[in-house]
Parts: structure tokens; C-alpha cells; sequence
């Protein structure tokens, strides 16, 4: 069995993988140190760690990956509409609950993400598929009372609103992102998704713009030096591996961000800025799943 | 690790290295994943092509055009590769000059605008410099030269025209990868690079919001750069090569007829 082309192909399974094993860097010093014969037989060890125990391996089909998107783009969707008033029987949102030069970016964004879910029932259908059912939701956390808020505030206070809005964004890049290998053997899919993938991170960087305007310590891109809005046990999977600060190339190679020219203008949190990291299916879903019930 | 390699389960041993990936191959059509199926097909393969090209240009491109004054990114992954290699050196080259100019200059140093434009700077030639390091091991005799960029159509002491050209070499840079993907092979190392392009696009993509909103607050996605059911727009080697190419001296200007 060969041992490379086997990381590849689960690499292609597990987007996360190469994530992953860059935490295990000193296990890979052997593939500069020593002859390829002594790396290749360390490299077990260090893959044997980083991969999905088997149970959780994702083993996806491009109707799961659009089924996925789509459920993403609901829950997207059916926040902003909430925020907007929009949803017939939803907890009313306070009046004034946008701040003066607030709304007309929330409307652009929902509108956005409404297109975005009209587009996908369309091509899940048009596909042979039936589009998953929209899911209940209560953005508060609380799986419709039966269980502690995480964001009891979401809808009353503005910035609760945003640091969700933010959390689902940032998610939804990282998903998008973490879809894309799946679906490359389609190019128009895999066209298309990117092209949502890049709206969506657009938003990011927008609600990151809206949150700094109010004050908070966040950059545009998903930094180190943010001020985190992650919950713990709740939310933390959104950011997750997203400091990663080494990239690997063929052959597992990594990137020599720590030499020359990279080392006079660099620090290691500019890389890890200027690297978006993808999320597997399964820490979609469950985020998904923190929203409904 | 041995639980992967033993998969296969009726002590066949080692020594027919076919065997599993057969019955992996054989498991993932039946379940539908073409993506992993496509890859597995080359799990015999010898582990040096994960070394080299996965996708080698049957006839070997130079990196410059003979006769011409274009530079050829070449064809298949490297090519894409050299392409986005291309977009970052430009990128790069275009914030280290905004640092020279009196906008960045006359900007308060703890203002979020120098520190976006300062950040922007990082970020390219990080990717500039990743893609240098990702073509090199791939395909070293590969790599397209340093481009000398030709930016007299800017003014670098003016604010609306460094970011107004900062605005299009974003959303140029979002197109690019966006129609890019396509390009890329799905065998090999092809997934790999794929992830890699969507890991940079989506903070490309960022930085094409926030300098649309220090333009024109709240054009963070303009109609512009959309399509009907919201989708941001793609575009061709061809046409960004087009738009590239004004911003490149000559004997440095694109030539990507290879990317198809």
C-alpha cells in the first residue's frame, strides 16, 4: 500500500486531514532529516493519530454535500429573516432593534442568502433529488426551552446578534470550503459552490466590519488577535484549526514560512490569517444543530 | 494504520497491494462517492508521482512563450498553479508600492485602514510566496519568473485610486479562483490544490469586501459582481489574463492559452 497516495485519498475524504497532521510537525522532522525510506516508515504513526476514527469518517455524496449547503443556507436565512421581522409566529424583535445604518446591510445579506436557498432546491431537484425538509429553529441555543440559552439575547441585543451572525458566517465559509472536494468531479457544482463559498465570505468580512465599528477587537479575516466569540463547547468547532500556521504541499511537504524572504516580513499569526480552513460536514451539522430542534 | 491496510479482512497479506483499494473502490461506487472513487483508482500508483506533477503537460511547456514576449503559465495543475502564482506576485507587488505612497504613509498607524492595508500586504505575499514554494516542489523547472508589474496607472499617493485598484485586483483575484477550479485535476494531488486555492479565494474574498466598504460602505458585495441568484461572479483565464495584463510591463504579460 502506498502510504503517500493513501494520505492523499483520505485527505480527498477528511479535507481536515492536513490540518491535523500539521500539529503533528515533530513527527514529520524525519522528512527533512533522514533518507525518504526512514520517513515513509514514521509517517504511520503520525497519520494513524490525525485520521477520523472510523466511525466518523465522511464519506459524502454530492447530493450530501448540496443537501448539506442547503441546510447551511436555511439556517442563514431563516436568522436574518428573523432579525427582519419576517418570520410569521417568530418572538417579535424589539423595535429599534437595528442600530441608525445598520439594516440595509442585514437585508443584503438575507436577500443573498434567500437566493442562495432558491438556487440550491433548484439544483437538488433538478438533480434528481429531493431537498431536505427546513428545520425548526430557535437561535437562542436552547432547542425550544428544553435545555440553558447559549444566546438568550440574540434577538434584543444587537451585538449578541452580530457575534452569532459572525459564528454563522464564518461556519459557513469553513463548510463551503470543506464541501468543495466533493464536489470536483462536477464542475459546474463545484463552480458554483465556490461562487456561493466567496458571497459568504464576503459577509464575514462584513459583519466583522460591523462588529469593529461597535467597538469590538476583530479583523476582517479570522485572526489570532480577535477577540473570540467562540462558546466553549457550544460554538468553539466555527474557529477550531483556524490558527494553523503551517500549509503542506505535494508530498506532504510544508511550506518554509519561517524562511527567507517570508521571515523578515511576516509573523506566524499573518499566515495563519491569510489561510481559511475548512470544517467537515460533521462539525457542520453540528452547528446546525445547536440552532434547531 | 493497520486497520486501514487490513481493511480487506481475509489475510491476503501484504504483498498484493491491489487487493484493498479494489474493495474500497468497489464500497464507495456502490455508495455513490464519486470523488473518492475517482481518487482511488490511482492508489497503485508509485509513490513518487505524489513528488512530482500529477498531471504533466504531455508536451512540456517552457515558462516563456519562444518568440514572444508573453510568459506561458504553462498547462495543467502547474499551470493553474502558476496562474494563481501570477495574481499574487501582482497582488503583492501592488501593496508593497501602497506602502511607499503618501495614502498609506499619511495614514495614523493605529488607524483599522493602515492596519487592513498593512494586513492585505502580509497576506499576498504570504500567498505569493506559498504558490513559489508549492510550483517548486511540484514542477521546478516549471515556475514562471519574477513579473515586473507596470503600475503607472495608479497613483499612489491618492487614496480613491489605491483602493479603487486594490478593488479590482480583489474581485479579479475572487473571479480567477472562482472559474479556476475547474481547472484543477481531480486525481493526484489535484484535491490537494484545490483546498489550498479555497483556502486563500475565501480571504481574498474578504479583502475584496472590506476595501469595497472603505470605498462605498455597505458595496461589500456590489450587483457588479453577482449574478442572479447571488452568486459572485467567475471568470476565465482568458479574461483575467486580459485585465492582468494592463497592470504588467511587457515581457512579463500573460500568456494562459494552456489552462483549458
Amino acid at each position: 500500500m502506498n502510504i503517500l497516495k493513501l494520505l492523499a485519498d483520505l485527505a480527498e475524504v477528511d479535507p481536515t486531514l492536513y490540518a491535523r497532521l500539521s500539529s503533528r510537525r515533530a513527527v514529520f522532522a524525519p522528512l527533512s532529516q533522514l533518507g525518504r525510506t526512514a520517513a515513509l516508515a514514521a509517517l504511520p504513526l503520525a497519520v494513524g493519530t490525525a485520521i477520523m476514527p472510523a466511525q466518523a469518517r465522511d464519506i459524502r455524496t454530492i447530493l450530501d454535500s448540496l443537501n448539506l449547503a442547503l441546510t447551511l443556507e436555511y439556517l442563514e436565512s431563516e436568522f436574518y429573516a428573523r432579525a427582519l421581522g419576517l418570520v410569521a409566529g417568530a418572538p417579535g424583535v424589539p423595535t429599534n432593534f437595528f442600530p441608525t445604518g445598520t439594516r440595509l446591510a442585514i437585508e443584503t445579506i438575507y436577500r443573498h442568502e434567500q437566493q442562495h436557498v432558491r438556487f440550491l432546491e433548484r439544483i437538488i431537484v433538478a438533480s434528481g433529488g429531493t431537498p431536505p425538509a427546513k428545520p425548526r429553529f430557535d437561535f437562542t441555543g436552547s432547542k425550544n426551552s428544553t435545555q440553558p440559552a447559549v444566546f438568550a439575547d440574540v434577538f434584543t441585543n444587537f451585538d449578541t446578534f452580530l457575534q452569532v451572525a459572525q459564528t454563522l458566517e464564518d461556519a459557513g465559509v469553513r463548510a463551503y470550503k470543506g464541501q468543495a472536494g466533493f464536489l470536483q468531479t462536477d464542475n459546474s457544482l463545484l463552480e458554483a459552490a465556490l461562487r456561493i463559498h466567496s458571497v459568504e465570505a464576503r459577509h464575514a468580512s462584513h459583519i466583522r466590519s460591523m462588529r469593529r465599528a461597535r467597538g469590538a477587537n476583530v479583523k476582517n479575516w479570522v485572526s489570532a488577535s480577535d477577540t473570540s466569540v467562540a462558546v466553549p463547547g457550544k460554538t468553539d468547532a466555527v474557529y477550531a484549526g483556524e490558527e494553523l500556521v503551517n500549509q503542506f504541499i505535494a508530498g506532504l511537504r510544508q511550506v518554509p514560512f519561517d524562511q527567507a524572504p517570508l521571515n523578515t516580513v511576516v509573523t506566524v499569526a499573518k499566515v495563519a490569517e491569510a489561510f481559511d480552513e475548512p470544517i467537515s460536514a460533521t462539525t457542520a451539522a453540528a452547528l446546525v444543530g445547536l440552532f434547531t430542534y | 494504520m493497520s486497520k486501514i491496510t487490513k481493511a480487506g479482512g481475509d489475510d491476503t497479506g501484504f504483498d498484493k497491494p491491489l487487493y484493498v483499494p479494489i474493495k474500497r473502490r468497489s464500497f464507495f461506487m456502490y455508495a455513490g462517492a464519486t470523488a473518492g472513487a475517482t481518487a482511488l483508482l490511482l492508489s497503485g500508483c508509485d509513490d513518487d508521482e505524489v513528488f512530482a506533477d500529477p498531471k504533466p503537460p504531455t508536451t512540456p511547456t517552457p515558462p516563456t512563450t519562444p518568440g514572444s514576449t508573453l510568459v506561458n503559465v504553462g498547462s495543467g495543475d502547474v499551470g493553474v498553479l502558476n496562474y494563481a502564482y501570477s495574481l499574487e506576485q501582482l497582488e503583492a507587488a501592488f501593496y508593497t508600492q501602497v506602502r511607499t505612497g503618501t495614502y498609506y504613509t499619511g495614514l495614523n498607524a493605529s488607524s483599522a485602514e493602515r492596519q487592513i492595508l498593512d494586513d492585505l500586504y502580509y497576506h499576498e505575499v504570504i500567498h505569493r510566496e506559498f504558490f513559489k514554494a508549492a510550483i517548486t516542489s511540484a514542477a521546478p523547472t516549471g515556475i514562471i519568473k519574477n513579473l515586473t508589474p507596470n503600475f503607472s496607472t495608479i497613483n499612489f499617493n491618492d487614496r480613491a485610486s489605491v483602493l479603487g485598484a486594490a478593488k479590482a485586483f480583489e474581485d479579479l483575484g475572487v473571479s480567477a479562483y472562482n472559474g479556476a477550479g475547474r481547472l484543477i485535476s481531480t486525481t493526484g494531488n489535484g484535491p490537494l490544490y484545490l483546498l489550498l486555492a479555497g483556502k486563500i479565494v475565501s480571504v481574498e474574498a474578504r479583502h475584496a469586501a472590506v476595501i469595497r466598504d472603505l470605498l462605498q460602505e455597505g458595496n461589500f458585495v456590489g450587483s457588479d459582481i453577482l449574478t442572479s441568484d447571488a452568486l459572485e461572479i467567475s471568470k476565465t483565464p482568458a479574461v483575467v489574463a486580459a485585465t492582468a495584463n494592463t497592470f504588467l510591463a511587457e515581457g512579463s504579460k500573460l500568456d494562459v492559452s494552456g489552462l483549458v
